[in-house]
């Protein structure tokens, strides 16, 4: 799936995965690595959070930021479920990261800048919160031909 | 876009076509729709990055 490893996806929890609206492999340019502080923008059910915690390991912290309440309960359940507590769900915008400056080591995101309609103040934002030296690994998608207002304001285009 | 920002080594994946099989695949199709990955950093010096405003 993806490029995800199979056996990393089937230890997740059934919830997770089935709940996954990523568009990419975030972890595709490389593995966090122990004790980083990652920020998942548009966590939604908490598929690439978890995956992050693992990697990070209990050093390290992953802030789960999604606008939408339900997501969020989905990874802390998640989370919850595998015995990881080094996540840290908070209910935010991407455009207005609810995240301090410079105190992130690595911004990963799948499937979600494609939805916020100020691309350039996400990406702001992320140089704000990320440390000096700090890195984003970002999975998305993107058009290559303008789309009409009519299909822009076609509701069942922009879910699942 | 990301240079202007700040970011420097901004660095892309392939395109992948994420939609295939899904129920929107045509939709995807006509407006040349692709998956990509992409990735960069944020300097780690003040008077490396371009421009931040
Ligand atoms: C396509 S889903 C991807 C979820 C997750 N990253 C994954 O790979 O399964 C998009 C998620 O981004 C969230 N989202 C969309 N726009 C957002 C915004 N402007 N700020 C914060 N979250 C947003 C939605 O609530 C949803 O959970």
């Amino acid at each position: 799936m993806l490029g995800y490893d199979e056996p990393l996806v089937d230890s997740l929890p059934r919830g997770t995965v089935d709940s996954f609206a990523g568009t990419g492999n975030p972890f595709s340019f490389g593995d966090l690595r122990p004790g980083e502080t990652v920020l998942d923008i548009g966590c939604g059910a908490g598929f690439d959070t978890l995956i992050a915690s693992r990697q990070v390991g209990p050093s390290g912290r992953v802030i789960a930021v999604d606008m939408t309440p339900a997501m969020l309960e989905k990874t802390a359940a998640g989370a919850r479920e595998l015995g990881l507590a080094n996540v840290d769900c908070r209910q935010g915008l991407a455009e207005e990261l609810p995240v301090d400056d410079e105190s992130v080591d690595v911004v990963i995101s799948n499937g979600v800048i494609n939805l916020c309609p100020d691309k350039v103040a996400v990406m702001k934002g992320v140089l704000r919160v990320l440390k000096p030296g700090g890195r984003f690994q970002i999975a998305d998608i993107i058009v290559h031909k303008e789309v009409p207002q009519g299909a822009k304001d076609d509701i069942d285009l922009w879910s699942g | 876009m990301l240079e202007h920002v700040g970011f420097t080594d901004v660095r892309w994946g392939p395109q992948v076509d994420v939609f295939s099989g899904s129920k929107h695949e045509s939709d995807a199709k006509e407006f040349d729709t692709r998956g990509v990955t992409f990735a960069g950093i944020k300097p780690s010096s003040e008077g490396a990055s371009r421009t931040n405003n």
